[in-house]
This record gives structure tokens, C-alpha cells and sequence, in this order.
């Protein structure tokens, strides 16, 4: 094996940090449309809504229970063959409805979780005041249950941010998808690999960072 | 932070709106491949190259269109050609008689066979038929694993299947060998920095060419480039940019 060559690298990094924003805005968009699905959703759970709940349940159960990459196929690939209009759909679109409804369904259950971890007595007290069962959900639930949520959903961003790397399958040359591209032409895939885990990790470790100070801020009020 | 995130979804749909008006323009063909099929199609210094981009040019020069090259992992482009997103594959598409059935293929433009390829100094396999009892790689979805199961021994073939990287882990022995087409199989072994050997003779003859959606818009357009391909082929630019990839013409039988 040959040393590793890493003139090679430093002229890589900047052709690969050029596809970084595409993968950043795919997983950020992602993350806007499933945050707003999965808060939908976790509601509906809650308040046990008759027939949304079904949905949502079975929603939850298809999305959670099958393979991301399988269901890009699904709706890039095979719901086009059964309605020709979807070919409309290009690959940066299929990848962030994709990332949406698969991560959602995660989001969705652990938006639960928060919601239901808020004590009752909470519900109690604010009901008996007179705030309607959606006044306590939106001023007193869940402002709660978003402090407790906001670690796991930062996860799920994380996590989502390098599910990205499926989008080549659809055609969308994006971080990954270069990278596999360019140690085609080197053959030099050790340190391809190797420039975009870096690039992908320090991206991470920035994430993490603003978490911790978002977390700060949330905590706030429960510091003396 | 919510700024951020909307300026990242006006930037996502901005993006979107410009791929959606390309995507509607009928003189454009539209080109997919792998990008990862050294030296028919690779990426160098963020540059897409090949002899498959070269060809590719060259007919559409000749047809009077632009080309728009559509990269995508190699397991998406039929896929990508079924729901109407490309017009054709240049990726050394081998006709097979599974394609044929399916697709509308213009004439050949190269001609190559199926090549063994080992590590360096692994002299226990010499050909096709030393491959019993041993562990072979190849991409998902090219036709070396049918030609291998086509073999009367394949059963005792432990064949694997790759999304790409083949070369590497025969290169690191994960697996006995590799089946890749002989021309880009030289050509790796040539070029690149792993210790890799032919492995006897080819062993299977195999005709590349371009496939295209069978209808009638599809056999339309196959008529019009295979018309360019003959032209190519007449002129010797064919010749001449196979030359230039591999030092040999590839583009006659």
C-alpha cells in the first residue's frame, strides 16, 4: 500500500466543500418540513384525534419500519412508472420529501415522548384556569416538552445530514456522490474516504456546538 | 436560526426551479451515467471525463443538440432511463438479450470481452475456469454476474455483488478476483496505484451500446443517434478518441 498522499487531499477538500451546501440545505429542508409533519403528528397522538390517529399510527409504522434508501426508490423510481406526472419530481426534491416523511415518523414518536413526559398536573393546573385543551398544548405543553425534545431531534438532524449521502442513488451529486466520483478518476479511495468522513465530522462537531448553547439557552429558566 | 433555515429553503427551491426549466428543453439529450467507470467515465478535479463523455460529445455535435450529463450510482440509471429522467445510458451498457427485450439499443460502438482480474502475484487463478471454490466481485447490476452464472460451475462460484470499489478489495483481498470488461480492466491495472494482474484470456465476447426507452419517442431518437454513431464510426472520430483513451481502436469488432 502507498503512503498516504496528502497533496491529493488538500486539492480535494476544496472541489468537496464546493457540494457541502447541497447537502446542507437537502438535510435542512428536511429537517424544517419533518419538524413541522412530526409536531402535527405527535398532537394527533396525544390527543388520540379518532381517525388521524389510525393514519398516523400506520404513517408512522410504514415510514419507520422500511429502509430510507428503500423508499427513495419507491417514490423516485417506482411511483412514476405507475403515474407518469411524478417525473416531474428531480432527485433534490424526491431526497428532501424522502428525508421528510422517513424522519418524521422518528421525530414524530420522540415529540411524543416530550410531550407526554410534561407532568400532568401541569395540564391540570392550566385547565382549571380556563385555557382551552389547545391554550394549554400551545402556552404551557409545549414550550416543556421542547426543551426535553431538543437533544433527540438534534440527533435526528445529525443523523439526517448523512442520510443525505442516498442522493446519488437518485442522481444528485452531492457530497458523497462526488466523492465516489472523484476516486474513480484517482483510484485514490483511502484518502477520498478519508477527506469527506473529515468533512462530515467537522460539520457534526459544529452541530454539537450549537446544540450545547441552544440547550444553555432552553435551560435557562430552570437555573438558579 | 429561522432565517438561516428559509434562506436555505428558498436557495434548495431556487435550485429546483433551475433544473425543472432544463429539464424541458427538447434539444437537449440528456446523458446519464455513472461517473465511476474509469476511464469511460470519472471525475477528475471536479471535471467529468471519458471516453464516454468524448463519444457522447462527438454525437451530439453531429445531431446539432446539447448534451446534458446526468451523474448517478450505476443501480439508479436504468431506473432513471424507465421514468423518462434520461434519454440514454453511456456507461458500456453490454447488450444482453434481457436488455434487448426491454430496450431500444443502437448499433455497437465498442466491442470488448469479459476479463478475470486478480491481485498481483495470486498465481492460482489463470482464467475463467480456475474460478471454482472462489469468492469473485462485481457491480450491482452490470451483466458479469450473469455471465458468470451462466458458467456450468457458477454454483460453486461465491459471487459478490458491489455498489463500486471493486478493484479496491480485490487489491486488498477481500475477495479472489474481479469480472470487468478487459479494455477498462488493462487500462486500471495501467493507470492506477493497485497491485492488480489480467488473469488469462477474455472470456466472453461483449458488444456496448447505447440503449434508449422502447417507444416510439425513444426508437425516434435511438434512429437519429444510431445514424451518428455510423457517421462517427465512417469518419474515424470514433477511432480517433478511442486511440486516444486507450492506444488501441475499441470501436471495431
Amino acid at each position: 500500500m502507498n503512503a498516504l498522499d496528502v497533496d491529493y487531499m488538500l486539492g480535494l477538500m476544496p472541489i468537496l466543500l464546493g457540494y457541502l451546501p447541497l447537502t446542507l440545505q437537502m438535510a435542512a429542508a428536511g429537517m424544517v418540513l419533518a419538524l413541522i409533519l412530526a409536531c402535527l403528528m405527535a398532537v394527533v397522538r396525544v390527543l388520540a384525534i379518532p381517525g388521524l390517529n389510525a393514519f398516523t399510527l400506520l404513517f408512522i409504522s410504514f415510514f419507520r419500519g422500511t429502509p430510507l434508501l428503500v423508499q427513495l426508490f419507491l417514490f423516485y423510481y417506482g411511483l412514476p412508472q405507475l403515474l407518469s406526472v411524478l417525473t416531474q419530481i428531480n432527485g433534490i426534491t424526491a431526497t428532501i420529501m424522502g428525508l421528510t416523511l422517513h424522519f418524521s415518523a422518528y421525530m414524530a414518536e420522540s415529540i411524543r415522548a416530550a410531550i407526554v413526559g410534561v407532568d400532568r398536573s401541569q395540564t391540570d393546573a392550566a385547565l382549571s384556569i380556563g385555557m382551552t385543551r389547545g391554550q394549554t398544548m400551545r402556552r404551557i405543553v409545549l414550550p416543556q416538552a421542547t426543551r426535553v425534545a431538543v437533544p433527540t431531534l438534534m440527533n435526528y438532524f445529525i443523523d439526517m445530514i448523512k442520510a443525505t449521502s442516498l442522493a446519488f442513488t437518485l442522481g444528485v451529486t452531492e457530497l458523497m456522490g462526488a466523492t465516489q466520483k472523484e476516486a474513480a478518476g484517482s483510484f485514490l479511495y483511502f484518502e477520498a474516504f478519508i477527506s469527506v468522513a473529515l468533512i462530515y465530522w467537522g460539520v457534526v462537531e459544529l452541530l454539537a456546538w450549537l446544540q450545547r448553547r441552544l440547550e444553555t439557552r432552553l435551560n435557562r429558566a430552570y437555573q438558579r | 436560526m429561522r432565517h438561516m433555515l428559509s434562506a436555505a429553503m428558498l436557495a434548495v427551491s431556487l435550485g429546483l426551479a433551475g433544473q425543472a426549466m432544463a429539464q424541458d428543453d427538447d434539444q437537449t439529450l440528456k446523458v446519464g451515467m455513472s461517473g465511476g467507470y474509469f476511464p469511460f467515465t470519472f471525475v477528475e478535479q471536479d471535471t467529468l471525463k471519458g471516453f464516454e463523455v468524448d463519444v457522447m460529445n462527438a454525437v451530439a455535435e453531429r445531431l446539432g443538440v446539447e448534451v446534458e450529463y446526468i451523474t448517478a450510482n450505476f443501480s439508479g440509471l436504468f431506473g432513471m432511463l424507465e421514468s423518462g429522467r434520461i434519454d440514454t445510458i453511456a456507461n458500456q451498457i453490454t447488450i444482453t438479450d434481457e436488455r434487448q427485450k426491454k430496450y431500444a439499443f443502437t448499433q455497437p460502438y465498442v466491442y470488448d470481452g469479459a476479463q478475470v482480474v486478480v491481485k498481483r502475484g495470486n498465481e492460482g487463478i489463470e482464467g475463467v475456469e480456475d474460478l471454482r471454490g472462489k469468492t469473485v466481485a462485481v457491480n450491482l447490476g452490470s451483466n458479469y454476474e450473469q455471465l458468470l452464472r451462466e458458467l456450468p460451475y457458477s454454483d460453486e462460484i461465491d459471487i459478490r455483488t458491489y455498489e463500486s470499489n471493486i478493484e479496491q478489495d480485490t487489491a486488498l483481498g477481500r475477495v479472489d478476483a474481479f469480472v470487468m470488461d478487459r479494455v477498462s480492466a488493462s487500462q486500471v491495472i495501467k493507470e492506477k496505484p493497485l497491485p492488480l494482474a489480467l488473469a488469462g484470456k477474455p472470456f466472453s465476447d461483449i458488444r456496448n451500446a447505447l440503449p434508449f426507452r422502447d417507444d416510439q419517442a425513444g426508437r425516434e431518437l435511438r434512429d437519429r443517434v444510431d445514424r451518428a454513431l455510423a457517421e462517427l464510426k465512417e469518419d474515424g472520430t470514433l477511432s480517433e478518441i478511442s486511440q486516444e483513451w486507450f492506444g488501441s481502436d475499441i470501436t471495431q469488432p
